[in-house]
Protein backbone atom coordinates (compact mmCIF):
# COMPACT_ATOMS: atom_id res chain seq x y z
CA UNK A 1 0.00 0.00 0.00
CA UNK A 2 1.65 3.63 -0.78
CA UNK A 3 0.02 5.11 1.36
CA UNK A 4 2.23 3.02 4.38
CA UNK A 5 5.21 2.86 1.81
CA UNK A 6 5.64 6.72 2.67
CA UNK A 7 5.12 6.09 6.21
CA UNK A 8 7.57 3.66 6.17
CA UNK A 9 9.99 5.91 4.16
CA UNK A 10 9.25 8.82 6.56
CA UNK A 11 10.20 7.01 9.31
CA UNK A 12 13.44 5.52 8.15
CA UNK A 13 14.13 9.28 7.00
CA UNK A 14 14.42 10.31 10.91
CA UNK A 15 16.31 7.16 11.22
CA UNK A 16 18.89 7.48 9.38
CA UNK A 17 19.42 11.07 9.43
CA UNK A 18 20.04 10.34 12.86
CA UNK A 19 17.09 12.92 14.34
CA UNK A 20 15.57 10.35 16.28
CA UNK A 21 19.16 9.37 18.03
CA UNK A 22 19.96 13.16 18.68
CA UNK A 23 16.54 13.78 20.19
CA UNK A 24 16.96 10.59 21.79
CA UNK A 25 20.40 11.70 23.51
CA UNK A 26 19.23 15.17 24.67
CA UNK A 27 15.99 13.32 26.05
CA UNK A 28 17.35 10.90 28.18
CA UNK A 29 19.79 13.74 29.15
CA UNK A 30 16.70 16.29 30.15
CA UNK A 31 15.18 13.03 31.98
CA UNK A 32 18.33 12.25 33.97
CA UNK A 33 19.35 15.89 34.59
CA UNK A 34 15.15 16.28 36.19
CA UNK A 35 15.16 12.93 37.78
CA UNK A 36 18.52 14.41 39.57
CA UNK A 37 16.91 17.65 40.73
CA UNK A 38 13.48 15.69 41.77
CA UNK A 39 15.70 13.39 43.77
CA UNK A 40 17.64 16.68 45.48
CA UNK A 41 14.32 18.35 46.68
CA UNK A 42 12.94 14.87 47.60
CA UNK A 43 15.75 14.50 50.21
CA UNK A 44 15.38 18.27 51.53
CA UNK A 45 11.77 17.76 51.68
CA UNK A 46 13.00 14.75 53.90
CA UNK A 47 15.40 16.43 55.48
CA UNK A 48 13.10 18.98 56.79
CA UNK A 49 10.05 17.05 57.34
CA UNK A 50 9.22 19.02 60.41
CA UNK A 51 7.75 21.70 58.11
CA UNK A 52 7.24 20.54 54.83
CA UNK A 53 4.47 18.01 54.80
CA UNK A 54 4.21 15.05 52.22
CA UNK A 55 1.71 17.30 50.83
CA UNK A 56 3.58 20.30 50.43
CA UNK A 57 5.86 17.88 48.61
CA UNK A 58 3.27 16.57 46.30
CA UNK A 59 1.95 19.83 45.65
CA UNK A 60 6.03 20.90 44.34
CA UNK A 61 6.41 17.86 42.54
CA UNK A 62 2.67 18.06 40.57
CA UNK A 63 3.62 21.83 39.83
CA UNK A 64 7.53 20.89 38.65
CA UNK A 65 5.62 17.94 36.38
CA UNK A 66 3.38 20.52 35.27
CA UNK A 67 6.22 22.69 34.18
CA UNK A 68 8.22 20.57 32.49
CA UNK A 69 4.99 19.47 30.66
CA UNK A 70 5.37 23.57 29.94
CA UNK A 71 8.52 22.66 28.49
CA UNK A 72 8.11 19.24 26.60
CA UNK A 73 5.06 20.69 24.70
CA UNK A 74 6.74 24.05 23.96
CA UNK A 75 9.76 21.52 22.44
CA UNK A 76 7.58 19.57 20.42
CA UNK A 77 5.54 21.94 19.06
CA UNK A 78 8.72 23.34 17.25
CA UNK A 79 9.79 19.50 16.60
CA UNK A 80 6.36 18.50 15.03
CA UNK A 81 6.55 22.33 12.91
CA UNK A 82 10.03 21.37 11.85
CA UNK A 83 9.48 18.36 10.78
CA UNK A 84 6.19 18.50 8.73
CA UNK A 85 7.48 21.96 7.56
CA UNK A 86 10.00 20.60 4.64
CA UNK A 87 7.80 16.59 4.22
CA UNK A 88 6.16 17.73 1.07
CA UNK A 89 8.10 21.68 0.13
CA UNK A 90 11.66 19.50 -0.07
CA UNK A 91 10.78 16.79 -1.73
CA UNK A 92 9.29 18.93 -4.30
CA UNK A 93 11.83 21.81 -4.58
CA UNK A 94 14.72 19.23 -4.53
CA UNK A 95 13.34 17.25 -7.24
CA UNK A 96 12.40 13.60 -5.24
CA UNK A 97 8.54 14.32 -5.93
CA UNK A 98 9.52 14.03 -9.62
CA UNK A 99 10.96 10.74 -9.43
CA UNK A 100 8.46 9.24 -6.99
CA UNK A 101 4.86 10.85 -8.37
CA UNK A 102 4.63 9.17 -11.87
CA UNK A 103 4.78 6.13 -10.08
CA UNK A 104 1.02 4.59 -9.94
CA UNK A 105 0.81 6.07 -6.89
CA UNK A 106 -2.00 9.01 -5.81
CA UNK A 107 -0.81 12.24 -4.44
CA UNK A 108 -3.45 12.07 -1.23
CA UNK A 109 -1.09 8.70 -0.56
CA UNK A 110 1.97 10.63 -0.38
CA UNK A 111 0.83 13.40 2.05
CA UNK A 112 -1.13 11.23 4.30
CA UNK A 113 1.76 8.85 4.42
CA UNK A 114 4.24 11.35 5.85
CA UNK A 115 1.49 12.57 7.83
CA UNK A 116 1.13 8.74 9.56
CA UNK A 117 4.88 8.48 9.52
CA UNK A 118 5.41 11.92 11.78
CA UNK A 119 2.65 11.77 13.81
CA UNK A 120 3.51 7.87 14.72
CA UNK A 121 7.38 9.12 15.39
CA UNK A 122 5.89 11.88 17.21
CA UNK A 123 2.76 10.51 19.71
CA UNK A 124 5.49 7.36 20.14
CA UNK A 125 8.21 9.67 21.26
CA UNK A 126 5.65 11.46 23.82
CA UNK A 127 4.75 8.37 25.34
CA UNK A 128 7.81 7.16 25.55
CA UNK A 129 10.02 10.24 26.84
CA UNK A 130 6.51 11.57 29.00
CA UNK A 131 6.05 7.83 30.64
CA UNK A 132 9.85 7.62 31.22
CA UNK A 133 10.31 11.15 32.64
CA UNK A 134 6.66 10.30 35.18
CA UNK A 135 8.71 6.90 35.98
CA UNK A 136 11.76 8.55 37.28
CA UNK A 137 9.44 11.15 39.30
CA UNK A 138 7.72 8.30 40.72
CA UNK A 139 10.97 6.63 41.65
CA UNK A 140 12.59 9.47 43.12
CA UNK A 141 9.67 11.48 44.81
CA UNK A 142 6.90 8.57 45.06
CA UNK A 143 5.12 11.72 43.21
CA UNK A 144 2.82 10.45 40.26
CA UNK A 145 0.37 12.70 37.84
CA UNK A 146 -3.59 11.52 38.24
CA UNK A 147 -4.05 10.91 34.99
CA UNK A 148 -0.15 10.30 32.76
CA UNK A 149 -2.23 8.81 29.87
CA UNK A 150 -4.90 10.98 29.47
CA UNK A 151 -1.95 13.90 29.67
CA UNK A 152 0.09 12.13 27.29
CA UNK A 153 -2.69 11.49 24.94
CA UNK A 154 -3.66 15.40 24.72
CA UNK A 155 0.15 16.26 24.32
CA UNK A 156 0.54 14.02 21.48
CA UNK A 157 -3.11 16.01 20.04
CA UNK A 158 -1.51 18.97 20.47
CA UNK A 159 1.27 17.82 18.22
CA UNK A 160 -0.69 16.45 15.97
CA UNK A 161 -2.67 19.33 15.58
CA UNK A 162 0.77 21.24 14.48
CA UNK A 163 1.91 18.43 12.28
CA UNK A 164 -1.14 18.53 10.14
CA UNK A 165 -0.95 22.56 10.01
CA UNK A 166 2.86 22.41 9.29
CA UNK A 167 1.94 19.83 6.70
CA UNK A 168 -0.88 21.56 4.82
CA UNK A 169 1.44 24.61 4.87
CA UNK A 170 4.24 22.48 3.50
CA UNK A 171 2.38 21.79 -0.12
CA UNK A 172 2.52 25.58 -0.98
CA UNK A 173 5.17 27.34 0.70
CA UNK A 174 8.79 26.69 1.49
CA UNK A 175 10.09 24.69 4.74
CA UNK A 176 11.14 27.77 6.71
CA UNK A 177 8.35 30.16 6.19
CA UNK A 178 5.60 27.37 7.38
CA UNK A 179 8.09 26.45 10.12
CA UNK A 180 8.05 30.28 11.59
CA UNK A 181 4.07 30.82 10.54
CA UNK A 182 3.55 27.26 12.40
CA UNK A 183 5.39 27.92 15.62
CA UNK A 184 3.88 31.72 15.85
CA UNK A 185 0.71 30.18 15.85
CA UNK A 186 1.41 27.75 17.67
CA UNK A 187 2.45 30.15 20.98
CA UNK A 188 -1.10 32.38 19.79
CA UNK A 189 -2.81 29.46 20.32
CA UNK A 190 -1.18 29.00 23.60
CA UNK A 191 -0.96 32.85 24.61
CA UNK A 192 -4.83 32.69 23.44
CA UNK A 193 -5.57 29.80 26.54
CA UNK A 194 -3.72 32.13 29.36
CA UNK A 195 -5.38 34.92 28.38
CA UNK A 196 -8.70 33.41 28.25
CA UNK A 197 -8.14 32.45 32.07
CA UNK A 198 -7.14 36.03 32.61
CA UNK A 199 -9.94 37.19 30.71
CA UNK A 200 -12.31 34.96 32.87
CA UNK A 201 -11.39 36.15 36.51
CA UNK A 202 -11.93 39.88 35.37
CA UNK A 203 -15.11 39.29 33.40
CA UNK A 204 -14.10 40.51 29.94
CA UNK A 205 -16.31 39.17 27.96
CA UNK A 206 -14.47 40.73 24.30
CA UNK A 207 -11.68 39.09 25.15
CA UNK A 208 -12.78 35.79 25.71
CA UNK A 209 -14.65 35.74 22.78
CA UNK A 210 -11.25 36.49 20.90
CA UNK A 211 -9.32 33.89 22.90
CA UNK A 212 -12.38 31.00 22.12
CA UNK A 213 -12.04 31.87 18.83
CA UNK A 214 -8.15 31.26 18.64
CA UNK A 215 -9.32 28.31 20.10
CA UNK A 216 -11.10 26.59 17.47
CA UNK A 217 -8.76 28.41 14.71
CA UNK A 218 -5.60 26.59 15.98
CA UNK A 219 -6.31 23.82 18.62
CA UNK A 220 -2.96 23.14 19.76
CA UNK A 221 -3.75 25.45 23.05
CA UNK A 222 -6.68 23.49 23.69
CA UNK A 223 -5.09 20.43 23.79
CA UNK A 224 -2.56 21.93 25.51
CA UNK A 225 -4.86 23.01 28.46
CA UNK A 226 -6.38 19.40 28.64
CA UNK A 227 -2.29 17.74 29.36
CA UNK A 228 -2.42 20.38 31.74
CA UNK A 229 -5.67 19.07 33.63
CA UNK A 230 -5.10 16.11 33.49
CA UNK A 231 -1.46 16.15 35.43
CA UNK A 232 -3.08 18.67 38.22
CA UNK A 233 -3.82 16.10 41.38
CA UNK A 234 -7.43 17.57 42.84
CA UNK A 235 -5.26 19.12 45.48
CA UNK A 236 -3.65 21.69 43.33
CA UNK A 237 -7.01 21.95 40.75
CA UNK A 238 -8.73 23.14 44.66
CA UNK A 239 -5.96 25.60 45.70
CA UNK A 240 -6.34 27.15 42.18
CA UNK A 241 -9.68 27.47 42.07
CA UNK A 242 -9.61 29.70 45.22
CA UNK A 243 -7.08 32.00 42.88
CA UNK A 244 -8.89 34.63 41.30
CA UNK A 245 -6.33 35.48 38.09
CA UNK A 246 -3.88 31.96 37.68
CA UNK A 247 -3.22 31.40 34.29
CA UNK A 248 -0.34 28.56 34.40
CA UNK A 249 -3.09 26.21 35.45
CA UNK A 250 -6.35 24.94 34.36
CA UNK A 251 -9.76 24.78 36.15
CA UNK A 252 -11.99 22.35 33.71
CA UNK A 253 -10.98 19.85 31.24
CA UNK A 254 -11.52 20.43 27.24
CA UNK A 255 -15.57 19.76 26.60
CA UNK A 256 -16.13 16.74 24.28
CA UNK A 257 -17.72 19.25 21.10
CA UNK A 258 -14.22 21.00 21.66
CA UNK A 259 -12.43 17.10 20.62
CA UNK A 260 -14.49 16.68 18.04
CA UNK A 261 -14.06 20.05 16.78
CA UNK A 262 -10.45 19.11 16.91
CA UNK A 263 -10.71 15.81 15.22
CA UNK A 264 -12.79 17.21 12.48
CA UNK A 265 -9.94 20.72 12.63
CA UNK A 266 -7.26 17.85 11.85
CA UNK A 267 -9.42 15.86 9.37
CA UNK A 268 -10.20 19.30 7.14
CA UNK A 269 -6.59 20.79 7.41
CA UNK A 270 -5.54 17.43 6.00
CA UNK A 271 -8.45 17.73 3.55
CA UNK A 272 -7.53 20.94 2.24
CA UNK A 273 -3.54 20.03 2.03
CA UNK A 274 -4.21 17.05 -0.26
CA UNK A 275 -6.22 19.23 -2.46
CA UNK A 276 -3.86 22.01 -2.67
CA UNK A 277 -1.14 19.80 -3.30
CA UNK A 278 -3.31 17.80 -6.08
CA UNK A 279 -3.58 21.35 -7.86
CA UNK A 280 0.34 22.21 -7.31
CA UNK A 281 2.96 21.61 -10.40
CA UNK A 282 6.25 19.87 -9.28
CA UNK B 1 0.80 8.46 -26.71
CA UNK B 2 -0.57 11.73 -28.30
CA UNK B 3 -1.32 15.31 -27.42
CA UNK B 4 -3.94 17.39 -29.18
CA UNK B 5 -3.46 21.12 -28.86
CA UNK B 6 -2.04 21.06 -25.21
CA UNK B 7 -1.54 24.06 -23.52
CA UNK B 8 0.42 25.49 -20.54
CA UNK B 9 0.98 28.89 -19.02
CA UNK B 10 2.64 29.82 -16.03
CA UNK B 11 1.17 33.19 -14.78
CA UNK B 12 2.28 35.03 -18.25
CA UNK B 13 4.14 32.62 -19.47
CA UNK B 14 3.17 29.90 -22.21
CA UNK B 15 5.33 27.05 -21.88
CA UNK B 16 3.45 24.98 -24.42
CA UNK B 17 1.51 26.60 -27.03
CA UNK B 18 -0.91 23.76 -28.37
CA UNK B 19 1.33 21.16 -28.96
CA UNK B 20 -0.13 18.69 -31.46
CA UNK B 21 2.07 14.77 -32.19
CA UNK B 22 1.51 11.50 -31.47
CA UNK B 23 4.25 8.86 -31.22
CA UNK B 24 3.60 5.33 -32.27
CA UNK B 25 4.73 2.21 -29.96
CA UNK B 26 7.83 1.00 -30.38
CA UNK B 27 9.63 3.92 -31.67
CA UNK B 28 12.30 5.98 -30.13
CA UNK B 29 11.48 9.55 -30.62
CA UNK B 30 13.71 12.27 -30.32
CA UNK B 31 12.22 15.55 -28.65
CA UNK B 32 14.70 18.47 -30.05
CA UNK B 33 14.65 21.77 -28.85
CA UNK B 34 16.45 24.48 -27.37
CA UNK B 35 16.24 25.74 -23.25
CA UNK B 36 13.04 27.31 -22.67
CA UNK B 37 11.23 25.69 -25.52
CA UNK B 38 8.66 23.84 -23.21
CA UNK B 39 9.81 19.88 -23.47
CA UNK B 40 10.33 19.54 -19.78
CA UNK B 41 6.98 20.90 -19.43
CA UNK B 42 5.47 18.42 -22.49
CA UNK B 43 6.66 15.60 -20.42
CA UNK B 44 5.59 16.66 -17.17
CA UNK B 45 2.05 17.21 -18.71
CA UNK B 46 2.01 13.60 -19.94
CA UNK B 47 3.30 12.46 -16.65
CA UNK B 48 0.76 13.90 -14.68
CA UNK B 49 3.30 16.10 -12.70
CA UNK B 50 2.00 19.60 -14.03
CA UNK B 51 -1.91 20.30 -15.04
CA UNK B 52 -2.21 21.32 -18.44
CA UNK B 53 -4.09 24.81 -19.13
CA UNK B 54 -6.17 23.07 -22.09
CA UNK B 55 -5.96 20.40 -24.50
CA UNK B 56 -5.30 16.73 -24.53
CA UNK B 57 -2.31 13.93 -23.41
CA UNK B 58 -2.82 10.50 -23.46
CA UNK B 59 -0.07 7.91 -22.82
CA UNK B 60 -0.96 4.14 -23.75
CA UNK B 61 -4.37 6.00 -24.58
CA UNK B 62 -4.91 6.61 -21.05
CA UNK B 63 -4.96 10.27 -19.55
CA UNK B 64 -2.09 11.47 -17.21
CA UNK B 65 -3.40 10.40 -14.04
CA UNK B 66 -4.31 6.91 -14.68
CA UNK B 67 -3.08 4.43 -12.46
CA UNK B 68 -2.73 1.09 -14.45
CA UNK B 69 -0.90 3.47 -17.21
CA UNK B 70 1.49 4.82 -14.51
CA UNK B 71 2.08 1.16 -13.56
CA UNK B 72 3.61 1.02 -17.54
CA UNK B 73 6.31 3.48 -17.95
CA UNK B 74 9.22 4.48 -16.53
CA UNK B 75 10.76 8.27 -16.08
CA UNK B 76 14.16 9.92 -15.36
CA UNK B 77 13.73 13.23 -14.96
CA UNK B 78 16.08 16.49 -16.01
CA UNK B 79 16.82 17.94 -12.75
CA UNK B 80 15.91 15.62 -9.81
CA UNK B 81 17.24 13.58 -6.66
CA UNK B 82 16.86 10.75 -4.69
CA UNK B 83 16.88 10.55 -1.32
CA UNK B 84 20.58 11.07 -0.30
CA UNK B 85 20.31 8.85 2.90
CA UNK B 86 18.99 5.37 0.84
CA UNK B 87 21.63 3.47 -0.84
CA UNK B 88 21.04 2.67 -4.85
CA UNK B 89 19.29 -0.60 -3.91
CA UNK B 90 16.63 1.22 -1.63
CA UNK B 91 16.12 3.43 -3.96
CA UNK B 92 15.50 0.94 -6.73
CA UNK B 93 13.88 -1.75 -4.05
CA UNK B 94 11.64 1.90 -3.28
CA UNK B 95 10.74 2.70 -6.96
CA UNK B 96 9.67 -1.60 -6.98
CA UNK B 97 7.19 -1.36 -4.01
CA UNK B 98 5.67 1.54 -5.59
CA UNK B 99 5.49 0.44 -9.40
CA UNK B 100 3.87 -2.55 -7.58
CA UNK B 101 6.79 -4.80 -9.07
CA UNK B 102 5.80 -8.88 -7.92
CA UNK B 103 7.95 -9.12 -4.78
CA UNK B 104 9.73 -12.23 -5.91
CA UNK B 105 10.60 -10.51 -8.65
CA UNK B 106 12.26 -7.25 -7.13
CA UNK B 107 15.35 -8.79 -6.56
CA UNK B 108 16.48 -9.85 -10.09
CA UNK B 109 14.91 -6.29 -11.22
CA UNK B 110 17.02 -4.77 -9.01
CA UNK B 111 20.22 -6.33 -9.83
CA UNK B 112 19.79 -6.48 -13.26
CA UNK B 113 19.12 -2.69 -13.40
CA UNK B 114 22.38 -1.85 -11.60
CA UNK B 115 24.06 -4.04 -13.83
CA UNK B 116 22.78 -2.72 -17.03
CA UNK B 117 23.76 0.82 -15.92
CA UNK B 118 27.22 0.27 -14.03
CA UNK B 119 26.24 0.20 -10.53
CA UNK B 120 26.45 -3.23 -9.29
CA UNK B 121 29.67 -2.45 -7.22
CA UNK B 122 28.41 0.48 -5.64
CA UNK B 123 24.49 -0.96 -5.13
CA UNK B 124 24.77 -0.97 -1.70
CA UNK B 125 26.22 2.84 -1.39
CA UNK B 126 24.47 5.86 0.11
CA UNK B 127 23.65 8.16 -2.89
CA UNK B 128 24.31 11.31 -1.20
CA UNK B 129 28.28 9.97 -1.88
CA UNK B 130 27.45 9.74 -5.83
CA UNK B 131 28.89 11.79 -8.66
CA UNK B 132 26.31 13.75 -10.57
CA UNK B 133 26.87 10.84 -13.76
CA UNK B 134 26.55 7.87 -10.91
CA UNK B 135 23.22 9.87 -9.85
CA UNK B 136 21.84 9.93 -13.77
CA UNK B 137 23.16 5.91 -13.91
CA UNK B 138 20.62 5.55 -11.19
CA UNK B 139 18.02 7.90 -12.32
CA UNK B 140 18.04 5.67 -15.54
CA UNK B 141 17.88 2.47 -12.96
CA UNK B 142 14.94 3.51 -11.57
CA UNK B 143 12.99 4.52 -14.94
CA UNK B 144 13.93 0.86 -16.50
CA UNK B 145 13.37 -1.14 -13.08
CA UNK B 146 9.79 -1.85 -13.37
CA UNK B 147 10.49 -3.11 -17.08
CA UNK B 148 8.09 -0.01 -18.56
CA UNK B 149 6.58 -0.18 -22.04
CA UNK B 150 7.07 3.49 -22.03
CA UNK B 151 10.17 5.23 -21.17
CA UNK B 152 10.38 9.04 -20.61
CA UNK B 153 13.95 10.15 -20.39
CA UNK B 154 14.87 13.83 -19.94
CA UNK B 155 18.23 14.71 -20.83
CA UNK B 156 19.90 11.28 -20.03
CA UNK B 157 23.14 11.62 -20.87
CA UNK B 158 23.78 15.69 -19.82
CA UNK B 159 26.00 14.18 -16.79
CA UNK B 160 27.29 11.52 -18.49
CA UNK B 161 31.17 11.02 -20.02
CA UNK B 162 31.50 9.51 -23.19
CA UNK B 163 31.74 6.29 -22.27
CA UNK B 164 28.44 6.94 -20.15
CA UNK B 165 26.65 8.19 -23.31
CA UNK B 166 27.39 5.08 -25.16
CA UNK B 167 26.19 2.90 -22.74
CA UNK B 168 23.38 4.89 -22.93
CA UNK B 169 22.79 4.30 -26.54
CA UNK B 170 22.95 0.70 -26.26
CA UNK B 171 20.57 1.07 -23.43
CA UNK B 172 18.16 2.61 -25.83
CA UNK B 173 18.61 0.22 -28.76
CA UNK B 174 17.89 -2.67 -26.59
CA UNK B 175 14.57 -1.08 -25.33
CA UNK B 176 13.74 -0.93 -29.11
CA UNK B 177 14.79 -4.24 -29.50
CA UNK B 178 12.05 -5.41 -26.76
CA UNK B 179 9.58 -3.25 -28.19
CA UNK B 180 9.32 -0.44 -25.44
CA UNK B 181 8.24 3.23 -26.35
CA UNK B 182 10.94 5.71 -25.70
CA UNK B 183 10.27 9.20 -25.39
CA UNK B 184 13.86 11.35 -25.87
CA UNK B 185 14.07 14.66 -24.52
CA UNK B 186 17.90 15.58 -25.49
CA UNK B 187 19.76 18.66 -27.09
CA UNK B 188 22.11 16.47 -27.46
CA UNK B 189 21.78 16.14 -30.91
CA UNK B 190 24.27 13.65 -32.11
CA UNK B 191 23.06 11.45 -29.38
CA UNK B 192 19.13 11.63 -31.58
CA UNK B 193 20.79 11.53 -34.34
CA UNK B 194 22.06 8.45 -33.66
CA UNK B 195 19.39 6.41 -31.76
CA UNK B 196 15.67 8.26 -32.87
CA UNK B 197 13.66 6.65 -35.64
CA UNK B 198 11.82 10.16 -35.22
CA UNK B 199 12.02 14.17 -34.08
CA UNK B 200 10.28 16.86 -33.30
CA UNK B 201 11.87 19.99 -32.50
CA UNK B 202 9.92 21.96 -30.63
CA UNK B 203 10.39 26.24 -30.46
CA UNK B 204 8.50 28.37 -28.19
CA UNK B 205 6.30 25.35 -27.05
CA UNK B 206 4.93 24.42 -30.55
CA UNK B 207 6.31 21.56 -32.82
CA UNK B 208 8.08 23.35 -35.49
CA UNK B 209 9.30 20.63 -37.43
CA UNK B 210 8.54 16.59 -37.20
CA UNK B 211 9.44 13.46 -39.28
CA UNK B 212 12.05 10.54 -40.07
CA UNK B 213 15.75 11.56 -40.02
CA UNK B 214 15.37 10.96 -43.18
CA UNK B 215 12.65 13.06 -43.99
CA UNK B 216 13.99 15.87 -41.68
CA UNK B 217 18.12 15.74 -43.11
CA UNK B 218 17.48 13.71 -46.16
CA UNK B 219 16.48 16.58 -48.43
CA UNK B 220 18.09 18.64 -51.57
CA UNK B 221 22.08 18.51 -50.87
CA UNK B 222 25.00 20.10 -51.78
CA UNK B 223 27.48 18.83 -54.01
CA UNK B 224 31.50 19.40 -55.33
CA UNK B 225 32.38 18.18 -58.39
CA UNK B 226 36.34 18.20 -59.31
CA UNK B 227 37.41 18.10 -63.11
CA UNK B 228 39.97 18.02 -65.38
CA UNK B 229 38.89 21.22 -66.96
CA UNK B 230 35.75 23.11 -66.44
CA UNK B 231 33.29 24.71 -69.38
CA UNK B 232 30.23 25.99 -70.13
CA UNK B 233 28.84 23.16 -71.40
CA UNK B 234 30.00 21.28 -68.19
CA UNK B 235 28.26 24.28 -66.43
CA UNK B 236 25.03 23.88 -68.22
CA UNK B 237 25.67 19.68 -67.91
CA UNK B 238 25.63 20.72 -64.05
CA UNK B 239 22.79 23.12 -63.74
CA UNK B 240 19.95 21.16 -64.90
CA UNK B 241 20.65 19.24 -61.05
CA UNK B 242 20.79 22.40 -59.15
CA UNK B 243 22.06 25.75 -58.87
CA UNK B 244 25.44 26.31 -59.67
CA UNK B 245 27.16 27.86 -56.54
CA UNK B 246 30.65 28.08 -57.93
CA UNK B 247 32.40 27.14 -61.00
CA UNK B 248 36.09 27.75 -61.38
CA UNK B 249 38.87 25.66 -63.29
CA UNK B 250 38.95 22.86 -61.54
CA UNK B 251 35.93 22.06 -59.75
CA UNK B 252 31.93 23.30 -59.78
CA UNK B 253 29.77 23.15 -56.63
CA UNK B 254 26.10 22.73 -56.76
CA UNK B 255 23.46 22.90 -54.37
CA UNK B 256 19.86 21.87 -54.26
CA UNK B 257 20.68 18.60 -56.18
CA UNK B 258 17.42 16.21 -55.22
CA UNK B 259 18.63 12.96 -52.96
CA UNK B 260 19.45 10.07 -55.47
CA UNK B 261 20.45 13.00 -58.58
CA UNK B 262 23.86 12.91 -58.00
CA UNK B 263 25.02 9.98 -60.04
CA UNK B 264 22.69 11.40 -62.72
CA UNK B 265 23.95 14.54 -62.11
CA UNK B 266 27.76 12.89 -62.87
CA UNK B 267 26.69 11.07 -66.01
CA UNK B 268 25.43 14.22 -67.56
CA UNK B 269 28.72 15.81 -67.20
CA UNK B 270 30.71 12.54 -68.59
CA UNK B 271 28.53 12.57 -71.17
CA UNK B 272 29.35 16.38 -72.15
CA UNK B 273 32.69 14.73 -72.05
CA UNK B 274 34.05 16.06 -68.89
CA UNK B 275 36.69 13.88 -67.02
CA UNK B 276 35.69 13.72 -63.53
CA UNK B 277 38.13 13.72 -60.57
CA UNK B 278 36.39 13.68 -57.45
CA UNK B 279 32.50 13.90 -56.20
CA UNK B 280 32.05 15.42 -52.73
CA UNK B 281 28.55 15.31 -51.52
CA UNK B 282 28.00 17.36 -48.36
CA UNK B 283 25.32 15.83 -46.35
CA UNK B 284 23.25 17.80 -44.20
CA UNK B 285 23.59 17.09 -40.11
CA UNK B 286 21.04 17.29 -38.06
CA UNK B 287 22.53 20.34 -36.37
CA UNK B 288 22.45 22.16 -39.29
CA UNK B 289 18.92 21.56 -39.67
CA UNK B 290 18.22 21.72 -36.16
CA UNK B 291 19.32 25.26 -36.34
CA UNK B 292 18.01 25.93 -40.03
CA UNK B 293 14.78 25.39 -38.73
CA UNK B 294 15.30 27.68 -35.60
CA UNK B 295 16.08 30.47 -37.27
CA UNK B 296 13.43 30.17 -40.02
CA UNK B 297 10.37 32.91 -39.54
CA UNK B 298 8.17 31.81 -37.78
CA UNK B 299 5.45 30.41 -40.77
CA UNK B 300 8.30 29.33 -43.11
CA UNK B 301 8.21 25.68 -42.14
CA UNK B 302 4.73 24.76 -41.95
CA UNK B 303 5.43 21.95 -44.50
CA UNK B 304 7.04 20.40 -41.73
CA UNK B 305 4.74 20.10 -39.52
Amino acid sequence: MPILIFANLAIAELVRRRVIAAVAVLTAACIALTGWAFSKLHQYALAHAATITRGDEAMANSMQVILLAHMFGMVLAVGAAFLAAPAIASDVESGVALAILPRPVRRVDLLLGKFLGLAAVTIGFVFLTGGVEFAVVHAVTGYSPPHPIEALSYISAGAVVLLALALAGSTRFSPIAVGIVAVALYGVSWIGQVADAVAAAYHNGAIRTACTIISLLIPSGGMWRGAIYNLEPAMLAAVSAQVSVNPITVTSPPTQAYLIWTAAWVVAVLAGAVAAFKRRDV
Amino acid sequence: MYTNALTKFYGPVTALAGLTMSVPHGEIFGFLGPNGAGKTTAVKLLLGLARATSGVARVLGASPDNLDMRRRIGYLPELFRYQDWLSAREVLALHCALAGVARARRRDAIGDSLALVGLAARSGDRVGSFSKGMQQRLGLAVALVAEPEVVFLDEPTSALDPVGRHDVREVLRSLKARGATVFLNSHMLSEVEQVCDRVAVVDRGRVVALGTLAELIGGPKRVRIGLESVTAGFVAAAARFGDVEQADGSSIVVSGVVAGKIPDAVAALIAAGARIISVAPESQTLEDRFLSILRKPDDADSDLR
